[in-house]
């Protein structure tokens, strides 16, 4: 979670989302999804995760996932202030 | 800096392209097991599954297996969101079925003021019904589209399809219409992802015959499993493999890999084409669609034509778009990595191409791709001054939905300095109904215009030709959003100010200034200046070669008139408008059956129940038959108020609910007079539902002391009729003499205002209260002066609704030998009053007034009119050169659309509909 851009601090923080899929992105794919973090799980799927500025930006997020033909898993959204364990939580609910 | 620059007044250019139906070729795995699923006879076929499964290329076979089927096919992208872009597209695919079908629809698409799109989907499907063939439309990449607009016109389209139509989705997502419902019904086919990955077999065929490799049953079925039958997966595959000598060894490395399929193997394919190809490819990403010259434009080279038939020839994920290696198009899914790979190795040189491009595409004419590609290179400068020189073509062409969307992509800041484009930027969010947002826009564009002199540098306008009506289209703008907001006083300031500014030339805002300035005046009372006023407006518009804005306006015109109390006048401009439009020639001109229902509405005022059906109902025909829908609500209110003079209040009620229903506040500047729920607590206190009627007056808040104003007049009038029925059932005395103190304050004012018609009908509501009082000599003195005024118009449905307290009151006046022959008329009228038209004399030419949901067609009322004949069902095949079937197939629309089950009954049926 450390990958996670920290908001400007006169801001609202934004959401966090994190996007699951199916297969191994490679890391060079981040620019590709707004500057997402890309981290690979060990089973075979990828998590996509950091801010998101509004609900038309996920749903711009997710047409990229659609449009790659990528397998959805899951989209999940992480309370700011569950950020430290939310860790453990992901693992519970991938 | 002002820098000059003409305004763009091409038409804007029609993409040929995304009409043309892909070839298939037979060195493709043919897919008979899915073409086979597609079921013609059902209304929809739906291919939904993710980018790379074969969806284009399963429909160019199922297209090319029948080459005789007539096909209209349309590829969709971004830009198809502007719904008259994306109607234009399907009604010309439609075309290529039948070069005139869809003229009318077309041509109302296209006039300077199109109706609904509702009522160009109706004339369409008109059109197409007429269709004899069985035929098919074809709409492919479904999923870019995301106005709902446009998924409403297509559920609609759907609902009504003719059965020898079937329409085909293909997209990535599920579109959002009722597909449950389609299913229910079994009229819907759907292949999805299960139904399209390729079989074993099918991978087999693909890869050896298909890509001419050699590979063993064991690796097809490894690839089979690691790509899950995704045809794009397996199609990168076979690229990776081609050429290669050690396939076993890359199979299973690529079996045993978990990277996304794109990411392993674009990689591998990439990396094996020689360096020119490779850097191709990334350059060229960024296109739509791709041209030799154009790809020379953004590489720079002049190879791009060489290397376009190179990539075709290699299956390097390009797709022609026409048969003469002019335009191609990289699949979507490659386009997207391809970018994406560009995007990561050369970040900083993605402007340029992206300008480059631009650049290309403004040399060529091809505004909305240059300004696409100015928005992506970041180049807003050069954007802003391009949308600024394409908006007087796309405000003609009705395009404000697209530059709505161009100009919020724009930096806020680069908007503000620019006059012109903040002034478009108004105009167009005033046309999204956005009210609230337009006065800063407005600011914004003066703060330019004044500070031009002092500080040129700030201020930035590209095509200066606008800038000289600026001001005036700024107040007109303005005049227009008080007049939307019903405020009057506003709307007077800034329309004088219009006029002041308005350039000697400037016709077109001097009309709308005129036009608004009328409906100013209607507003706050004074009809009689509105109606001067707004024909001013219109004879502008119809000396410009504008008659259609003319037609359009008289509805509005007799409504004045009517408020006046100028019935003659009513008819008489309802009848040139008429006599206008005759002379068009054309399509039915919008507007034109509300000139009927305007007619009719006198009719009835003048007591004239007979004609005033006969009338609304060659509008209701007209209407559908032109598929024209206009202001929809008030065919029902009129409906409404002919069934109630017809005595059956229940039906009139469920017509104003409708009515209600089909009424919205929506931003535009014409004031609401008659408000629907004020006409229904009138009928409520006629069938004596006394409760709801107070229930409606304290929901309204309405109040005998109210401060008066026009706009509220009827409300006050109704509240008047309710409080004299409360005192009928309860003798409160209280209630009386307040419903006459309401009625001297109205009365005072509308005379004050010299509102003719009001002054009548406030007369007659005060004669009911003096009567119900017992002042007989009050009562007399009333009606003697609303008789006196009423008579040269030709009144009488105001004096013969109110039943016996007025019949008496006649009576009485005849004694007194006032108005002694429109008096005794009036009591004569008065007796028929209020029965069912059964009982009338004139009973058989009343039909009902129940419209037809759905319009018959043209073929349809040409099959009518020979059911009405001796002719069996093979004579008239005979007749029209059909084919029997046809004539059935017809003949059971008909049947349907009619809400009949034999040709006795459609006969019956369309002879009180006048269709026959």
């Amino acid at each position: 979670m450390n990958q996670l851009r920290s908001p400007a601090k006169n801001q609202h923080p934004l959401e966090q989302y994190e996007i699951c899929i199916k297969g191994y992105l490679d890391h060079r794919w981040s620019c590709w999804f707004e500057g997402l973090a890309i981290a690979l799980k060990d089973n075979g799927e990828t998590l996509l995760s950091g801010p998101v500025v509004d609900q038309a930006a996920l749903y711009g997020l997710l047409i990229k996932v659609r449009d790659l033909g990528l397998p959805l898993v899951s989209v999940m959204r992480i309370q700011p202030e569950q950020t430290e364990n939310s860790d453990i939580q992901k693992g519970e609910q991938t | 800096m002002t820098v000059s620059a003409r305004p763009i007044t091409s038409e804007l250019p029609f993409l040929e392209t995304k009409l043309y139906l892909p070839k298939w070729s037979a060195d493709l795995v043919s897919r008979l097991r899915l073409i086979d699923l597609i079921h013609p006879k059902r209304k929809l076929t739906l291919v939904s599954a993710p980018a790379g499964f074969g969806k284009t290329t399963l429909l160019a076979e199922w297209a090319a297996a029948v080459p005789t089927r007539p096909v209209a096919w349309v590829s969709l992208d971004q830009s198809d969101n502007d719904p008259a872009l994306f109607w234009t597209y399907l009604i010309t695919a439609l075309q290529k079925i039948q070069p005139s079908l869809g003229e009318r629809s077309l041509s109302l698409l296209q006039s300077p003021q199109p109706p609904s799109i509702e009522s160009v989907l109706m004339t369409l499907l008109n059109e197409l019904t007429a269709v004899e063939e069985d035929c098919v439309l074809i709409l492919d990449d479904y999923h870019v589209i995301e106005t709902q607009a446009i998924h409403g016109g297509i559920g609609f389209l759907l609902g009504h399809l003719p059965p020898q139509m079937h329409l085909i989705i293909a997209s990535r997502a599920d579109p959002p219409l009722s597909l449950a419902r389609l299913r229910s019904r079994g009229e819907l086919t759907e292949l999805r992802v299960s139904d399209l990955r390729f079989t074993p077999d099918e991978a087999a065929a693909f890869l050896n015959q298909g890509m001419g490799l050699e590979i063993s049953a064991v690796e097809v079925s490894a690839l089979e499993q690691r790509t899950e039958g995704w045809i794009a997966g397996l199609q990168l595959a076979a690229l990776s493999m081609q050429g290669r000598e050690d396939i076993p060894d890359f199979v299973a490395a690529f079996s045993g890999d978990d990277r996304y399929i794109v990411d392993y193997l674009l990689e591998e394919v990439l990396q094996r084409q020689p360096e020119r190809v490779r850097r191709f490819l990334l350059q060229t990403a960024i296109l739509e669609r791709l041209s030799g010259s154009l790809c020379d434009a953004v590489t720079d080279q002049n190879d791009g034509q060489e290397m376009l038939e190179t990539l075709e020839r290699g299956n390097l994920f390009i797709i022609p778009l026409d048969n003469k290696r002019q335009w191609y198009r990289y699949h979507h899914l490659f386009a997207d990595v391809l970018q994406a790979h560009a995007l990561m190795e050369w970040p900083e040189r993605m402007p340029g191409l992206h300008g480059r491009a631009g650049e290309w595409y403004e040399q060529n004419g091809l505004f909305s791709d240059a300004i696409r590609h100015a928005l992506a290179a970041h180049d807003f400068e050069r954007a802003a001054g391009l949308i600024e020189q394409m908006w007087p073509t796309m405000r003609r062409r009705q395009r404000e939905t697209t530059v709505l969307g161009w100009i919020t992509s724009l930096p806020d800041s680069l908007i503000r300095n620019r006059p012109v484009l903040s002034v478009a930027y108004a105009l167009v969010l005033l046309n999204d109904g956005q009210l609230d947002a337009v006065e800063a826009r407005l600011q914004d564009a003066e703060r330019c215009l004044a500070a031009d002199s002092q500080d040129p540098l700030a201020v930035v306008v590209t095509d200066d030709t606008q800038l000289q009506s600026l001001p005036a289209s700024i107040a007109n703008a303005r005049a227009y959003r008080a007049q939307a907001l019903w405020d009057v006083s506003s709307t007077v300031t800034y329309a004088q100010q219009a006029l002041e500014l308005l350039p000697e030339d400037e016709e077109y805002e001097r009309g709308t200034t005129a036009a608004l300035l009328g409906l100013a005046y209607w507003t706050s009372g004074r009809p009689e200046a509105g109606y001067r006023s707004f024909a001013e407006g219109l004879a502008i518009f119809k000396q410009m070669g504008l008659p259609q804005i003319a037609i359009g306006g008289t509805l509005i015109l007799a409504q004045m008139s009517m408020a006046q109390g100028r019935l003659h006048r009513a008819i008489n401009i309802c009848e040139q408008s008429l006599q206008l439009a005759a002379e068009q020639g054309g399509p039915v001109l919008p507007g034109t059956p509300e000139l009927y229902l305007a007619l009719s509405e006198v009719r009835y005022e003048q007591g004239d129940l007979a004609a005033a059906s006969q009338v609304l109902l060659s509008g209701e025909t007209l209407r559908q038959q032109a598929s024209l829908s206009g202001a929809k609500f008030l065919w029902w209110v009129v409906q409404a108020r002919l069934k109630a003079a017809e005595g059956d209040l229940e039906t009139a009620l469920d017509q104003l609910h409708e009515a209600e229903r089909l009424y919205h506040r929506a931003s535009i500047p014409v004031p609401d007079v008659r408000p629907v729920a004020a006409l229904r607590a009138r009928l409520w206190v006629r069938q004596g539902r006394l409760t709801e009627a107070l229930g409606w007056v304290s929901d309204r808040g309405l109040s005998v002391d109210d401060e008066l104003s026009y706009l509220h007049e009827y409300e006050h009038l109704t509240l008047a009729r309710v409080l004299i029925a409360q005192y009928r059932r309860d003798c409160i005395d209280n209630a009386l003499d307040q419903a006459i103190g309401l009625l001297t304050r109205l009365l005072e004012t509308a005379e004050a205002e010299e509102r003719t018609g009001s002054i009548i009908e406030i007369l007659v509501v005060q004669a009911l209260a003096y009567e119900a009082k017992g002042d007989l000599a009050g009562a007399i003195s009333s009606l003697e002066r609303a008789l006196t005024l009423a008579e040269p118009e030709g009144y009488v449905r105001i004096f013969v609704e109110p039943g016996t307290p007025m019949m008496q009151l006649l009576r009485e006046a005849i004694t007194r030998s006032i108005t002694p022959t429109y008096t005794t008329r009036l009591l004569t009228a008065l007796e028929t009053w209020g029965q069912p038209q059964d009982d009338a004399p004139t009973a058989s030419v009343v039909p009902s007034p129940q419209p037809l949901i759905e319009p018959l067609s043209q073929r349809e009322l040409d099959v009518l009119r020979l059911l009405n004949t001796e002719l069996s069902g093979p004579e008239i095949a005979r007749e029209l050169v059909v084919a029997l079937s046809t004539v059935r197939t017809h003949t059971k629309r008909i049947y349907s659309k009619l809400n009949v089950t034999n040709r006795r009954a459609a006969v019956k049926r369309a002879a009180e509909l006048n269709l026959i």
